[in-house]
């Protein structure tokens, strides 16, 4: 007995001895000094190298480190970085941008006119990323002298790319070939911007702190840290407790459970993204999907099955406008308006009708219509690491099963359906709820995705109209806005009559932040931050 | 059959045992639907040119047999080859993350043996009092506690309410330490969330094999005489019972490092720990084959070398096992 209360004590000791350990030392601790802002995340960055990272967290992070020429402000109208001022020639197919004279990379070395010549060829010729789909028509690029560059494309270009294309040092990049630079990681990135990179902690954090050396205003923040959280809900708490400032992306369940707590501003931004069912429209003939499906009526049927407003409410808790055509509303102006005759939405009466009218009728009492001996059976495809998605997917489901089709829903993980959606020699599926995501304020990238041109890359419906493809490239040449208007809603007409995207919702950017250590966040379409505007991380000021 | 020899025939099983499990991890992730650079060539938008350059570079144009054989030199040379994701050798990307999971499963370790074994010691030798169905209750109930739940559970109370401790990463953002002593306890102050999660979880299991073989060993005879010969408890404790109670706990323990693994994925997700955990997870979701390939094989690794420890080990103290 005696023993045995020794051992207990001694146990209870060893506790002690290690909480002590532990419990102490980092109460202390001095704050970095200065004003630090820090940005909470659940994704890491991929790589630092603004030409071949895919993530938008690697964007957030090298953007303010490499400068493009232009970029947009909060209310997506141009702003100025490492040029003073542009304008076009007369026949609107070359631009001369006028250079920042007093930037500098942060090595120390000019930046000049080389560098950006350099940077535009690389990405046209090696194809490298993103921004190699708008230098298509890029021809030749003129420098008369190290801040002037003048870019002369073949046709003249609707949409200006500038804001998309970081400026890369030459004497750094310039030695690297396309291969280096594809596995090229830039641990340490060097840019002309506002801030300098200082520490990448894998797993952890990224600091970037101020440029003392920019050309430009001083931004109000000494250091951005950007701290990764495993999942949202501890992303939350951190917020509640005061350990990170903001965060870019919430749920909308959590967003709700934001609202009214002190000290904490949740805001519902518009966006440039849209989740769609899409529908396997392959007709070059080795498609695995249903041949109903390329019946224009099944397809118009569908359509009046989703019930957009239903599947938003229940499935965003509202925090998203109901779907309708391929420009989302983020877009304000360049989206079409469908009058209520268009509108195919929510009316399963109607589609029912339109089915009947069209020879699908349920003649066996089974409560599956069918046509020449075969039942209207679809598969159905979603991410299942998007609930959202799955549970559209699950009304959508019920909604047609009531007009008499019958949808089974397989859920897998994005990769899988990725690769499902584009086996582009043997497209084995009917249909599937994915989303498209648009960093541009731009209609282009959108309205590129069912172009003939981009099958077997972003043209997942193998959608193929030439009438389309032949409006695209007139939008991308008219540089007059009202007349490409016109096109481009004409363009969305088009596509929706067609019937291959069922487009569910236009979601909201859902963020927050706290009010009481930074101020001066400008709402924004996009996002605060995470958006297309870099500006807020620029403005924003410590709260006194 | 002689010790070396013993060993020397263990060692050739686990070297067969890591060739297999190499074999499977390439043939599990290149049978597994998906592509590493389909969701890459999406978002980014890239051209079919600018694909299959990717391909070539990382060998994913080349056969199936090309890229098992390569496979298999890297893992003998021990280079994993360039991560898809992160574009840098997949060691550089592992070592600092394996440091952070190895640290906090040894500590946690060392203190679940430490509080199981002894609880299971304390309780053996009041088998059937208040105190001992009231630990065996209480590990019962820590056991099947989910681990992502007690540590919700503990962010929650200790880091929104008392915002005594930290709730995410290894060290304070940004903060400026004057001395090492702050930099540990910063760090160790990281660690008592995490630890404590995972030790109540997993104590109860060595508290539950120490306390039953205990309670098995006591009875017997043998330590009957050694208390007729007058020995203390503690003697008769250290000297008689415990030796014959070590060989379910080792066993135990070579499972239990198996195991640790993937409660320490859960662990680091909950606490944003930056192990191999979320590492692993997000190597899945994206087909990341090069540190998928190295990550699970190390962690298999890891599996097989402690149960070979523990059947030499075992070989070692128990002399029944001498001519098997």
């Amino acid at each position: 007995m005696v023993i045995s209360k020794k051992k207990f004590a001694l146990l209870m000791v060893v506790i002690m001895v290690m909480a002590t350990v532990f419990g102490c030392g980092s109460a202390d601790l001095q704050s970095s000094g200065g004003d630090t802002l820090r940005i909470g995340w659940n994704s890491e960055p991929d790589t630092l190298n603004p030409l071949t990272a895919y993530s938008s967290e690697s964007m957030q992070v090298t953007y303010l480190i490499y400068e493009p020429l232009i970029s947009y402000d909060t209310d997506l109208e141009f702003v100025y970085k490492l040029a003073k001022s542009f304008e076009y020639s007369n026949d609107e197919r070359s631009i001369t941008y006028h250079l920042q004279e007093d930037a500098f990379w942060q090595d120390g070395e000019p930046f000049t006119s080389a560098d950006v010549a350099y940077t535009y060829s690389l990405i046209k010729d090696e194809e490298l990323g993103e921004a190699a789909q708008f230098l298509e028509y890029l021809d030749s690029i003129d420098t008369p002298d190290d801040y002037t560059v003048t870019f002369n494309y073949s046709e003249a270009q609707a949409f200006n790319c500038a804001p998309v294309i970081p400026i890369l040092p030459e004497h750094i990049w310039g030695e690297m070939t396309a291969d280096d630079i594809e596995i090229f990681s830039n641990d340490n990135p060097i840019g002309t911007g506002p801030y300098k990179f200082v520490e990448w902690s894998q797993g952890a954090t990224i600091t970037i702190e101020r440029n003392d050396d920019y050309y430009g205003e001083a931004p109000g923040a000494d250091r951005i840290i950007y701290i990764l959280y495993g999942n949202e809900d501890i992303l939350i708490q951190a917020l509640k407790s005061g350990q990170v400032d903001i965060i870019p992306e919430v749920t909308p369940t959590l967003w709700e459970s934001l609202e009214g707590v002190e000290n904490i501003e949740a805001v519902s931004l518009d966006s440039f993204s849209f989740h769609q069912i899409g529908i396997n429209v392959d007709t070059r003939g080795n498609s695995g999907g249903n041949p109903m499906l390329l019946d224009k009526e099944v397809r118009k049927a569908l359509n009046y099955v989703a019930d957009r407003e239903k599947i938003t409410e229940i499935v965003l808790a509202g925090h998203g406008e109901p779907g309708s055509v391929l420009i989302p509303d983020g877009l304000k102006e360049w989206q079409y308006q469908l009058s209520d005759d268009e509108r195919m939405d929510g009316d399963i009466e109607k589609a029912k009708a339109i089915l009947e009218a069209a020879g699908y009728k349920d003649t066996d009492g089974d409560g599956i219509r069918e046509k020449d001996g075969k039942k209207m059976e679809f598969r159905i495809m979603a991410s299942e690491g998007s609930a959202v998605d799955v549970r559209a997917a699950q009304i959508f489901r019920d909604s047609a099963k009531e007009a008499g089709i019958k949808l089974t829903l397989t859920s897998m993980d994005e990769n899988t359906m990725g690769d499902l959606i584009y086996d582009a020699e043997h497209p084995d599926w009917d249909l599937y709820v994915w989303g498209w995501d648009s960093e541009y304020p731009d209609p282009s990238y959108l309205l590129g995705i069912p172009l003939t041109s981009q099958i077997g890359m972003n043209n997942e419906l193998y959608y193929s109209n030439p009438r389309y493809d032949e409006l695209y490239s007139r939008q991308s040449r008219e540089t007059d806005e009202n007349a490409r208007n016109v096109i481009v809603k004409e363009m969305q007409k088009m596509f929706y009559e067609d019937g291959g995207y069922i487009i569910l919702w236009y979601q909201d950017k859902l963020q927050a932040y706290r009010t009481d250590t930074w101020t001066g966040w400008e709402p924004c379409p996009g996002g605060l931050i995470y958006g297309v505007t870099y500006e807020n991380y620029l403005r924003v000021q410590p709260v006194e | 059959m002689d010790k070396a020899g013993f060993i020397a025939k263990k060692f050739a099983q686990l070297l067969f045992t890591l060739y297999a499990i190499a074999t499977f991890n390439f043939l599990l992730f290149r049978i597994l639907p998906g592509d590493p650079l389909r969701l890459i060539a999406r978002a980014g938008r890239l051209s079919p040119d600018a694909v299959a350059r990717l391909q070539e570079l990382f060998g994913l144009d080349r056969s199936r047999w090309e890229q098992y054989l390569i496979y298999l030199k890297n893992i003998a040379t021990g280079e994993y080859g360039i991560s898809i994701t992160f574009r840098r050798p997949v060691m550089d990307i592992i070592a600092e993350r394996m440091s952070n999971t190895i640290l906090l499963l040894l500590v946690a370790t060392i203190i679940v043996i430490v509080i199981g074994v002894g609880l299971g010691i304390f309780a053996s030798m009041r088998r059937g009092t208040g105190t001992d169905n009231t630990l065996i209750v209480a590990s019962m109930v820590g056991w099947s506690l989910p681990t992502f739940w007690t540590g919700l559970l503990f962010i929650i109370v200790f880091g929104v309410y008392l915002h005594a401790l930290p709730i995410a990463g290894v060290l304070t953002p940004g903060a400026v330490y004057t001395n090492y002593w702050q930099l540990i306890g910063d760090y160790a102050n990281h660690l008592i969330l995490p630890t404590v999660s995972l030790v109540i979880v997993d104590m109860a299991q060595f508290f539950l094999i120490t306390r039953n073989t205990l309670v098995d060993v006591l009875t017997e005879d043998y330590i009957t005489t050694a208390k007729g010969k007058g020995l203390s408890p503690l003697l008769t404790m250290r000297r008689h019972a415990l030796p014959n109670a070590m060989l379910p706990i080792i066993t135990t323990l070579a499972l239990y490092v198996s195991l640790v693994i993937g409660g320490a994925i859960q662990v680091e997700t909950v606490f944003s720990y930056p192990g191999m955990g979320k590492l692993m997870y997000d190597a899945v979701l994206r087909r990341d084959y090069p540190i998928l390939e190295a990550t699970f094989f190390l962690m298999a690794s890891v599996t097989v070398l402690a149960n070979f420890i523990s059947d030499v080990v075992y070989r070692l103290i128990d002399p029944r096992v001498k001519n098997i």
